[in-house]
């Protein structure tokens, strides 16, 4: 437990149909020119270019969890009722991190700056389409790894910021998974940076 | 050993064993202990799971010690013991089945990525597995197996360290997620180029899938396997059943597919997870198994990246290598390599690949870089982000040998000329790491300026090649483009040669294109033409620039000529508008010039809108009735489909635009105007967010509504938005923010205006803002840009 792992560069494929939702694109009702789809379709390669997508991970081994509060090795503790109920048959947990890097951030702000606002939302619906995806596909890849050990791992993931697991708790994790190799910060406000990188909780069952 | 087991394979389909861990956990291995370590302590099961499977009718049984490795034993803090463990394994194993059945020293993931993927260095990956290898080695091990690998780089580590070691009969097996991919995204064709090309002896899968998929990738990778299949699948597709794994599939069922797994072409046939000694006895016995299909061919013409693969055959199109990433007379590309960035790369990859490149040239050359470092900087870039295979071309034999031990796939070198050096060097690098290589036919200070010159260097590396093990498989002939401005006939010696290597000496041809028109006006027809002749003669692949239109219409063209695979839908395809989305409407002559301006805001034309303003102007419309009665009815329309969803944020985002260009290039005649100024709006995010493409729309769609807006930027502090409220006295304040945390920042602002006696209404949005939030501060909610127009029309107006 607690070894930290790295993974440099996160081989996703890039998620069109999520990117095109996320802008608002529904099927059979958004009506786009050729020259608008290919506008956007520029846009979102543009955007694939400047995406860096590395992730990171370690396992613990859950010590005690008494429905409202986890303790786990690596001295990690959270308060947390909805994540202790989603932790409740599992014996370990992995926290994970992505980020699609600042190269990206850099582009959405000199788009911003040029007012190209129509390439900027795109390159911000792709930077956060392939965040989820890098992070999908650390669970996938963790799911076959446990399998092996005949072990679990729960199809969903619990993230900082949602129901009563504060955002508060991602300084700790960010720290835990020394996210700063990866050249990922926090602010005070625990909002990660660059803007484009995501933190999570996954269980493991036996 | 090694020619014993080659021999035996063309007698036989030779049966591996079942799976090793289900077996022991049946047998009392506890979870979360390391298998290996236990087996040492419990020498008895292990060596009766290694009897069974012997008496089942297994010829090779694996070793235990798939997760022996220092990484993995380090989580049990025995890493020191690693050559040990690993000997005394093998010896447990040669004891239990004794020497008529091979033992197979077992290895698997390090569970570390190795770089360009993960963190890990490569060579401390080839360092770690070759202490693995050693204890296996000296345990008495037969052969190697290398298994259960989804990282095609961690699993070129493990076979160079095999091969730095010793020669020992190796197979490589990497396991394939249903869709027929593993989790890095390799695909069975292209690791199998990869894996044999770099010396694995027999290649295939295991684990993930049941025998039926498994069939589906031992089936696509026979056409052009140099080497013995190996498949290994587990009993059935796994599944969950009360939160435990499960394998359905009973032995009889298993033991049906061995004869689909022979015609298929597999030559080594076992089981993973979930199948047992029974499962081998059925497979063992059974009557469909037949004599095996040897591999098809002995050597193969064919190129592989991570993720894709290039079969090179005489039916095939030609292939355009992309010529780009090189930075001769590219300033901007010369800098972002010194400064060590990569955006101009990346860019060039995707580029080239969508433009119709089958390869990407990668040249990193350029005065005071270190071009070793850079390499393998950029190939560990591009084999990440492109499906593309990569030829890497430089002078330079260290930064050819870098690039050949990083790539995870197989790589192209450009090139290998007939110098002394190059021969010595560069041949046997390009053997061991089992590169293709560009025949370059000139020697030592002389380029040969005939085509019976040029074909006597052909021989003379040919003949070196062979001796190294090559075959014309394995490579392509350049036949010496030279400009036909400096000699007339330069064109038609370098034709000549590509001829001879066509029709006589049989071999792959390539050309670097673009030469022959240098000094020359008119250079892309020149090229087209150039590149039309060669096809005719047979040229293989042709390095170029593929955004040069005429070069590619003349190839796709060439290709359907010359009745190459696929080439009639290819060129359908290329010269065919997308089918599936509506063409942008053409203006008719006999709309008005001030309803163009309209269609051109709705459709985001902002290429054009200037000019058909400037037309409308010309047509005596005045610029207040343009915005008034044209614009701004044009930019409500778009909100308006915006909100049905026929319009999405890109389109909104792009009239948006257009009207923003629009206004700004008709402001100066719009003093009289009622649009020039429907109030005064200050827009920030909240102190602690720092996310603003939200507010930036909202200010957007603002401004085209002839709102001024004071727009205060990100991460705001209360203090400074009450001061610039005070200072400004805005009709309106508008807030963002997109957490639940720094959303009550908003609540702060609220409180301290109506505590200064500030009544000014304050418009609140955001991903995580709700009306019912809004309301319960004291604020207004806009649900996103459009509905912010909305609601502040309603503040200010009533």
């Amino acid at each position: 437990m607690g070894s930290v792992f790295f993974l440099e560069r996160i081989p996703v494929n890039p998620p069109y149909p999520k990117i095109y939702a996320r802008l608002g694109f529904k099927k059979k009702t958004t009506e786009l020119t050729s020259r608008q789809k290919e506008e956007t379709d520029i846009s979102v390669a543009e955007a694939l270019s400047y995406i860096a997508l590395r992730g990171v991970w370690r396992r613990e081994s859950i010590v005690e969890n008494d429905g409202s509060k986890t303790e786990m090795t690596g001295d990690l503790s959270f308060v947390s009722s909805q994540l202790a109920k989603y932790l409740r048959d599992c014996q370990e947990t992995v926290l994970l991190g992505a980020t699609a890097g600042n190269m990206i951030m850099d582009k959405i702000k000199e788009k911003t700056a040029q007012g190209n606002l129509s390439a900027a939302v795109v390159y911000d619906a792709t930077a956060s389409e392939m965040t989820d995806a890098a992070l999908d596909w650390l669970i996938d890849y963790l799911a076959v790894q446990l399998r092996r050990e005949n072990k679990k791992l729960l199809p969903r993931r619990f993230s900082a910021g949602y129901g009563d697991f504060e955002l508060s708790n991602q300084k700790m994790i960010c720290e835990k998974l020394q996210m700063d190799k990866i050249e990922v910060s926090i602010t005070p406000s625990f909002i990660l940076l660059p803007e484009k990188s995501v933190t999570a909780i996954a269980g493991i069952c036996r | 050993m090694k020619r014993k087991i080659e021999n035996l394979l063309k007698k036989k389909i030779i049966i591996l064993d079942g799976a090793t861990g289900t077996e022991l956990q049946k047998k009392g291995l506890p979870a979360g202990v390391c298998p290996e370590i236990w087996c040492l302590e419990n020498p008895a099961v292990i060596k009766e799971v290694h009897a069974s499977y012997r008496k089942a009718g297994a010829q090779i049984v694996y070793s235990c010690t798939f997760g022996a490795n220092s990484f993995k034993l380090a989580q049990y803090g025995s890493a020191e013991k690693t050559y040990q463990i690993n000997r005394d394994l093998v010896c447990l194993a040669r004891q239990s089945v004794g020497k008529k059945v091979l033992v197979a020293g077992d290895i698997g993931s390090t569970g570390q990525f190795v770089e360009p993927f993960g963190n890990l260095d490569f060579d401390e990956a080839v360092t770690v597995y070759k202490q693995q290898v050693q204890g296996l080695i000296d345990g008495g091990c037969d052969l190697i197996v290398i298994e259960t690998m989804i990282d095609i780089q961690e699993a070129r580590a493990a076979l160079l360290a095999v091969k730095e070691t010793a020669d020992i009969f190796t197979i490589v097996s990497m396991t394939y997620e249903k869709d027929g991919r593993t989790l890095n995204g390799t695909d069975p064709v292209s690791a199998l180029v990869t894996l044999q090309s770099l010396g694995a002896d027999a290649v295939g899968c295991n684990c993930s899938t049941g025998p039926e998929k498994m069939l589906e990738f031992i089936a696509a990778m026979k056409p052009y396997a140099t080497v013995p299949l190996v498949a290994k699948p587990n009993a059935g597709m796994p599944r969950l059943e009360n939160g435990k794994t499960v394998f359905d599939m009973g032995a009889e069922e298993f033991a049906s597919f061995a004869g689909k797994m022979a015609a298929a072409g597999a030559n080594m046939l076992g089981g993973c997870c979930g199948t047992t000694p029974a499962h081998i006895r059925e497979l063992a016995q059974s009557p469909a198994l037949g004599k095996p299909l040897a591999p098809v061919r002995k050597a193969i013409g064919a190129l592989s990246s991570s993720r894709g693969h290039l079969i090179f055959g005489e039916e095939r199109p030609l292939v355009i290598v992309g010529e780009r990433i090189n930075p001769t007379g590219k300033k901007a590309l010369q800098q972002e390599l010194a400064e060590g960035k990569t955006a101009i790369i990346r860019r060039m990859a995707g580029e080239q690949e969508q433009q119709g490149a089958s390869l990407l040239d990668v040249n990193v050359g350029q005065p005071g870089i270190d071009e070793v470092k850079t390499i393998k900087s950029i190939i560990g870039l591009l084999a990440t982000i492109s499906a593309l295979p990569l030829v890497v071309d430089s002078s330079k034999i260290e930064t050819i040998e870098a690039a050949l031990r990083i790539y995870p796939g197989r790589l192209l070198i450009n090139s290998i000329s007939g110098e002394k050096e190059k021969i010595k060097r560069l041949l046997p690098l390009a053997a061991k790491y089992g590169a293709m290589f560009i025949l370059l036919p000139l020697t030592d200070g002389e380029i040969p300026a005939t085509a019976a010159g040029r074909q006597a260097v052909i021989k003379q590396i040919y003949a070196a090649a062979t001796a190294c093990g090559f075959s014309k498989d394995d490579f392509i002939v350049d036949c010496l483009v030279m400009a036909v401005a400096s000699d007339a006939g330069a064109a038609r010696e370098t034709l000549k040669t590509l001829r001879w290597c066509t029709e006589t000496f049989r071999s792959k041809t390539n050309l670097g294109l673009s030469n022959v028109s240098f000094g020359m006006p008119g250079r892309p027809w020149l090229n087209a033409a150039f590149l039309a002749m060669a096809q005719l003669s047979g040229l293989t692949m042709a390095i170029a620039n593929p955004a040069s239109t005429e070069l590619i219409n003349v190839k796709q063209a060439g290709d359907v000529l010359m009745a190459k695979e696929k080439s009639t839908a290819n060129f359908i395809a290329h010269f065919s508008a997308p089918a599936d989305s509506p063409a942008a409407p053409v203006l008719r002559a006999d709309i008005s010039p001030a309803e163009k301006v309209a269609i051109a805001i709705r459709e985001g034309d902002r290429e054009n809108i200037i000019a058909l303003i400037e037309a409308a102007l010309a047509a005596s419309e005045q610029a207040s009735s343009l915005v008034d009665n044209v614009m701004i009815p044009a930019i409500v329309r778009v909100g308006e489909l915006y909100e049905k969803k026929i319009y999405f944020l890109p389109q909104l985002m792009a009239a948006a635009e257009a009207m923003k260009k629009a206004l700004a290039f008709l402001e100066p005649r719009l003093a009289q105007s009622a649009q020039a100024n429907k109030g005064k709006i200050l827009i920030a995010t909240v102190r602690g967010d720092i996310h603003d493409i939200g507010k930036n729309i909202v200010a957007l769609l603002l401004r085209n509504y002839g709102f001024t807006v004071i727009d205060m930027g990100k991460d705001v502090a209360a203090p400074a938005i009450l001061e610039a409220i005070k200072r400004e006295k805005p009709a309106v304040v508008a807030l963002s923010a997109l957490m639940t945390t720094t959303m009550v920042n908003m609540k702060e602002v609220i409180d301290a205006a109506r505590a200064a006696g500030i009544e000014t209404p304050v418009m609140l949005g955001g991903a995580v803002v709700t009306e019912a939030y809004a309301s319960s501060i004291g604020g207004y909610y806009a649900r996103d840009g459009v509905e912010a127009v909305k609601v502040a029309l309603q503040l200010i107006n009533g």
